[in-house]
């Protein structure tokens, strides 16, 4: 019966080299097309779009007259009422900074488990 | 001087190098393909359609990759998930029971050629003996390497190569030791 180093062996020498014969092209052709523009564009967008949007809300607020009163508002709440709130969104914005820790960490997304 | 898969790797993700990827591509083709190929029974096309997925999603989800691990174990690992998923989808993910392995043993039916032979042999094993055999065996993976790629505990990587080696062993002992 043949032993395991040569089964192992003949097994090596029985899957020959397949050629390429156009796989890599094809491979390639199916590519997304890469990301050219730079990152400083892209962070100039998304600055230009803030601002932008700032200043439509500043002038459809009558110039931040409804900020204005919401915040005399909010200031008249009890202190109490206060805290709940920061706390509450405390926890929201922790809730998605961990989820999205989770989806962007390898090492963490392995350890709980899961998979995106 | 010749870039390293890691080099490559770093140049894709850096500027998003697609010909650092083509040149991976090219490196580790035939290995994937060769992996699909014994996994689909040779059905060529559908491993190439499958190697072709298994190099898209490696582009992809290059980000995942550590570098804990060899390139080629991160590759064959996405090609066996392909595989599965299309066996899943084909209702196909079954072995091949020990009846028809023995009803292929006769000797009156095998091709001359002892490669020839194992190929025929290899493909007739149950698909969870035969990916071990090919993983460890041929392409020279650890068995710990292997159950990374397979998901599976390690000892059941060790006793499927095992069983897997038995069964062609059986099926080749007319070639005797050499």
């Amino acid at each position: 019966m043949i032993d395991d180093d040569t089964l192992d062996r003949q097994l090596r020498e029985a899957a020959p080299y397949i050629d390429d014969e156009g796989f890599t092209a094809r491979v390639m052709a199916k590519l997304p097309v890469a990301r050219r523009e730079p990152r400083w564009l892209r962070a100039m967008v998304l600055l230009g779009v803030t601002v932008l949007g700032s200043g439509v809300a500043y002038l459809l607020s009558g110039g931040g007259r409804f900020v204005r009163e919401g915040m005399v508002q909010f200031s008249n709440f009890p202190i109490w009422l206060l805290l709940v709130f920061a706390f509450g969104c405390g926890l929201v914005i922790g809730a998605f900074a961990v989820i999205f820790a989770i989806r962007k960490t390898p090492e963490v997304r392995d350890l709980v488990g899961l998979r995106f | 001087m010749e870039l390293t898969d890691a080099g490559l790797i770093a140049r894709v993700l850096a500027d998003d190098d697609q010909h650092a990827f083509g040149e991976l591509v090219r490196r580790h083709q035939s290995s994937v393909r060769g992996l699909l190929r014994q996994l689909t029974h040779t059905d060529i096309a559908l491993a190439d359609d499958l190697a072709q997925e298994t190099f898209l999603r490696a582009y992809k989800n290059i980000r995942s990759f550590r570098g804990e691990a060899r390139f080629s174990t991160w590759l064959y690992r996405i090609a066996y998930n392909c595989f599965r998923e299309d066996a899943r989808r084909r209702k196909e993910l079954v072995g091949v029971d020990e009846e028809r392995l023995q009803a292929e043993h006769d000797p009156r039916t095998v091709d001359p050629g002892l490669l020839h032979d194992l190929m025929h042999a290899l493909s007739l094993l149950p698909l969870h003996e035969r990916t071990a055999v090919v993983l460890c065996c041929q392409n020279g993976l650890s068995h710990d390497e292997a159950a990374r790629v397979l998901d599976i505990p390690l000892g059941t990587v060790k006793t499927n190569v095992l069983r897997g080696r038995e069964k062609l062993k059986r099926t080749l002992a007319a070639w005797g030791p050499n």
